[in-house]
């Protein structure tokens, strides 16, 4: 009973009256009570400390996460160490109490996650991340749908990325196998041609084969210069093909470093990859 | 301002208006008011219990209202004269039938295999079901309305006293919620607001059309009553002799003494009903209906059986509606099937219960009360509006006498203002929930 | 011959009136689903929103009268037509603007919508009442026929006739052109899809750029648009009478469950399921069965299943079945 009345919706489940599907749930942060400034890069979550709503507990504590040109970060941890509410936190729908966000050098922490798109931040949810509805390219299409030049080039692109996708492109993206929805979905957020993609666990619910495969293609899309952000559940392949990897543990930075060196540190291996 | 005595000054709020417009009208409308503001308070308990309680929405109160009424006629008035031997049984057996075909269609739906053979059968049963039903049911109508037309042409009713209609209006009402939750709660998620919006149509266009039941839009009149007739009063000495004791004329007074009785007899149900119901929802039951709206999924973790929860408030809710249904048309004296109109024995009742306070009995009987004194009182207050708008308007002027003729139908946009700005600025109503 | 006799009559008593309604209702449905999918609620003002679109064309219809305006053998209502579209789309704005955006803003749970759209339901039946009276109004004029009767009967030689109503005619035909260009804009341009993505996932729409507000915009000016003209021809087709529309409500939710709420191919399929088993269930078939059986099983009563009286009972037995049957409706909305 407590909070927003406007929400109270007294556990009707009426689908007759009131519609249950593809609502939005994204909360909008609201800035930062205290900025910080400790490291530089392309973008940047910079000691960031906060939680979900107005006053809601602290998930993440001073935790930082950077990612620059070329580089494919990624963000690993045992469950609930908070690593896809870190994306969250730098792509705007956490409330933060400290720090800051920076993209290019510029502070975005006020930004809506909107507005960031704008900027140049390409987001893939983890779920829900398509429009089931809707042919694979009017899927493409909605991504691109805050440009006001000619997407075709990009399209194409998208298409040479994941070829799969342009024999299906008349097909509703709902009927699509996981992993070609995760596909379509990363090639939504690079409709926009960010400056930068951030994926929250791209490879989650599909088969070993499939995320061998997306994988492979997320190496391809790196190598187009676009710098990735990542959040992986799978450590050891995601640590494989990581540049720099984070490793939270209760909403800190527990250990920072190259891929390779992390996956060398004989602490990280013991706790988080089994061995 | 404590919560008490807000609630109190809320009230005390509500029944001054009442006073004054004895004082300043006449104490006949400020009693009228009063008597529908009663059951217009009950009828929102009941809606209350539904909305409020358990979250379902109940589009259909009109029907419910309605059985209420049909409860009256059918308990309380005599039986027409040889009804039953010209049809009445007839007809018995007519919905026996007719009943009796859709439980035999679902069983039969039950017992065969899914396919080709199961649809033609079902489609068979009831095809013959109902040749068979309108066959059987047919005769026995047109002998039954064939009695005195002009005055009967229904079964009448048992001749019971006019009060156990109450109870047994409340007993109809839940009935028909107890076959319309069961269908219509019974799904993955539930489409209850679209079917009691659909029955209550439904049971307006049967008591409307099915004379031999209560005479249809031809109305049943002059109902018992449960309290002594004016005329009666007048023609007592004793009574008049009080009366000019008092300095009032016989008339007036016996009008007031029979309003007054009404008043006191709804009044000890609306106790009743509401204490009943503030018990049930501090009784382990009440919590865990609330615990259920709250969060269902934790509730049904828990083994909670929602939907038999749901079903059982919504039969309660229902039937508190019958009650309320059954008491309007025993203070009316008459059925009158063509006056049923869902903005005002539907929705009105949920712009009690949403500017009371849903999830409050007591905000549900306040809500009853000023919404109910609005509702007749908007209308003189924008006459009176219009009247002061137009005064310098000339008096043959055509937007005049508009803007004073459609002064009636300023209590519908009253209604949907209150409702609003409540909503908006008020969500949780006047009492909110604790 | 009696064959032919047979088709007539059904086409005359069932078939024409029952299409003519279904487009009506079809046209209804859609305002209700294009809500329901986009604002996510069912509006019970809708019923109100018709009769106000409705009321405008006739005032304009009248003004247009008086000032010796007309459309040939067509009603003059089409001519207002665009016009109360017009003012509906500006009330229904203005309505967005004072009492829906703040729950948009609150994040406010549909339900709670369901019960603001009551609000401004009792609004804007007052208003409409308030403007034109609670009366009957009769506004069609123009030819009355397409095909009377009795020209028919000339033509054809057949004992029975076949009228067309003009209102008829126009019906179809508008229903038609409005259908089309609805899912033009749906499926070809680029805010119609926007409309679509922002129904199917809301946050993602945000994340693709697309402005709510603006989506909510095109939704109002859309049901504006189809509400007011399923108004006018179901107006001009029976008569005006602000309480018929606000009981439309039901037959219209009908529909649109039917079809499967937030589909608006369903909404047109459930309007003409609604419009057809209300006509067939409540139609007297002895005249057709009379041509149609041997002289000895001629009917002697008028084989109606049902009395007109009933005919939202029909609407709503259909609802239930379809939902027993396929919870979804018929074409797997985002129902149930």
């Amino acid at each position: 009973m407590t909070g927003n009345p406007y929400q109270d919706d007294r556990g009707n489940k009426d689908a007759t009256i009131a519609n249950p599907k593809g609502g939005g749930k994204m909360t909008p942060a609201m800035g930062t009570g205290k900025e910080m400034n400790t490291t530089n890069a392309f973008l940047v979550g910079d000691s960031m400390t906060g939680g979900y709503g107005k006053d809601g507990p602290d998930i993440l504590h001073d935790c930082t996460i950077a990612v620059n040109p070329g580089e494919i970060a990624v963000i690993v941890g045992p469950n609930g160490a908070g690593k896809s509410t870190g994306m969250k936190a730098v792509f705007g729908m956490l409330n933060l109490r400290q720090g800051s966000v920076r993209l290019d050098g510029e502070d975005i922490t006020s930004l809506s996650p909107q507005a960031r798109v704008a900027k140049g931040m390409g987001f893939v949810p983890q779920t829900n991340n398509i429009f089931t509805s809707m042919t694979v390219e009017e899927n493409l299409e909605m991504g691109a749908f805050i440009r006001k030049d000619d997407f075709l080039d990009t399209m194409e692109q998208v298409y040479g990325l994941f070829p799969i996708l342009k024999d299906k492109r008349n097909q509703p993206a709902g009927e699509l196998s996981g992993g070609q929805r995760q596909q379509v979905a990363v090639g939504r957020a690079l409709m926009t041609q960010p400056k930068v993609l951030m994926l929250d666990e791209p490879t989650a619910g599909v088969s070993p084969i499939v995320m061998d495969e997306l994988f492979d293609r997320i190496i391809e899309v790196s190598r187009t210069g676009i710098p990735i952000l990542m959040v992986e559940q799978n450590a050891r392949q995601a640590l494989e093909i990581a540049d720099k990897g984070y490793v939270l543990v209760q909403g800190r930075n527990a250990f920072t470093g190259t891929g390779k060196d992390l996956l060398a540190d004989e602490e990280v291996r013991k706790s988080f990859l089994g061995g | 301002m404590s919560e008490t005595m807000k609630n109190t000054a809320l009230f005390g709020w509500v029944f001054a208006m009442i006073v004054l417009t004895g004082i300043m009208q006449s104490w006949n409308v400020a009693l009228l008011i009063l008597n529908m503001g009663l059951i217009s308070a009950i009828m929102a308990l009941g809606v209350n219990l539904q909305w409020g309680f358990a979250g379902l929405f109940n589009v259909g109160v009109m029907g419910f209202v309605a059985l209420g009424g049909l409860a009256v006629v059918l308990t309380s008035a005599a039986p027409v004269d040889g009804a039953w031997s010209a049809g009445g049984w007839r007809i018995v057996i007519a919905l026996l039938a007719g009943a009796g075909t859709i439980v035999g269609t679902v069983m039969v739906r039950q017992r065969m295999a899914t396919g080709r053979a199961r649809n033609i059968t079902t489609i068979a049963i009831l095809v013959v079901g109902f040749i068979l039903y309108r066959a059987i049911l047919d005769p026995g109508v047109n002998a039954v309305e064939a009695i005195n037309p002009a005055l009967q042409g229904n079964l009448g009713g048992l001749n019971l006293p006019v009060l156990m209609a109450w109870p047994i209006g409340g007993l109809l009402a839940a009935g028909v919620a107890w076959l319309i939750g069961k269908t219509a709660l019974g799904l993955r998620s539930d489409y209850l607001a679209i079917a009691t919006l659909g029955i209550a149509e439904i049971i307006i266009a049967v008591m409307k059309n099915e004379d031999w039941l209560a005479r249809g839009v031809k109305n049943v009149v002059g109902l018992d009553r449960p309290v002594p007739y004016e005329i009666d009063l007048q023609n007592t000495s004793s009574f008049v002799n009080r009366a000019e004791g008092l300095g009032l004329d016989p008339a007036t007074a016996s009008s007031l003494f029979v309003k007054l009785n009404y008043s006191i007899l709804f009044a000890v149900v609306l106790v009743i009903i509401f204490v009943m119901a503030q018990l049930a929802l501090k009784s382990p039951w009440g919590r865990m209906m609330r615990a259920i709206r709250d969060n269902e999924v934790a509730a049904e973790a828990m083994g909670k059986d929602v939907t038999n929860r749901h079903l059982q408030i919504f039969v309660l809710g229902s039937a508190v509606c019958g009650i309320a249904g059954a008491m309007m048309t025993t203070l009316d004296g008459q059925l009158t099937p063509g006056t049923y109109n869902p903005l005002r024995y539907t929705f009105l009742i949920w712009v009690m219960v949403i500017v009371g306070g849903s999830g409050n009995n007591l905000g549900a009987v306040l809500g009853g009360f000023l919404i109910w004194f609005l509702w007749v009182q908007v209308e003189p207050m924008g006459l009176w509006l219009m009247e002061l708008i137009t005064a310098g308007m000339a008096d043959d002027s055509g937007l005049r006498k508009h803007l004073i003729d459609s002064a009636a139908h300023m209590r519908l946009l009253t209604m949907g203002v209150i409702l609003l700005l409540v909503l908006r600025f008020s969500p949780r109503g006047l009492i909110p929930e604790k | 011959m009696d064959f032919l006799n047979a088709l007539v009559a059904l086409s005359n008593f069932v078939i024409i009136p029952a299409i003519a309604y279904g487009s009506q209702l079809a046209l209804g449905a859609l305002g209700v689903t294009l809500i329901y999918g986009i604002l996510r609620f069912s509006n019970f003002a809708h019923g109100d929103t018709m009769a106000f679109g409705a009321m405008l064309a006739v005032l304009i219809t009248w003004l247009f009268q008086s000032m010796g305006i007309g459309f040939g053998p067509l009603p003059t209502a089409l001519l207002a037509l665009p016009f109360a579209i017009l003012g509906t789309m500006a009330l229904l704005l203005f309505t967005d603007r004072l009492v829906y955006r703040f729950y948009r803003e609150q994040k406010a749970k549909p339900v709670i919508l369901v019960i603001v759209s009551m609000g401004v339901m009792f609004i804007m039946n007052g208003l409409v009442r308030f403007i034109i009276g609670p009366n009957d109004q009769r506004f069609s004029d123009g030819e009355r026929f397409i095909i009377s009767v009795r020209e028919f009967k000339a033509m054809t030689g057949l004992k029975e006739g076949l009228a067309i109503k003009t209102t008829q005619g126009i019906t179809v035909v508008v229903a038609i052109i409005c259908v089309a260009l609805l899912f033009w804009f749906l499926n070809r341009t680029r805010t119609g899809k926007s409309m679509r993505a922002y129904s199917d996932n809301e946050d993602l729409a945000l994340l693709s750029g697309i402005n709510p507000e603006r989506v909510v915009m095109y939704t109002w000016l859309i049901v504006a648009a189809l509400a007011t003209t399923a108004g006018v021809l179901y107006g001009l087709d029976k008569s005006f009478k602000p309480f018929v529309y606000f009981q439309l409500l039901l037959p219209i939710f009908a529909s649109a469950i039917v079809g499967g709420l937030g589909s608006p191919l369903g909404a047109i399929a459930g309007g003409f399921v609604i419009a057809f088993s209300e006509v067939t269930i409540t139609y007297a078939w002895k005249k057709v069965l009379k041509y149609m059986l041997p002289e000895n099983l001629e009917p002697s009563s008028l084989v109606q299943l049902l009395s007109t009286d009933y005919k939202f009972a029909v609407s709503f037995v259909i609802l239930i079945v379809v939902l027993l049957f396929k919870p979804t409706g018929l074409f797997k909305g985002k129902s149930v």
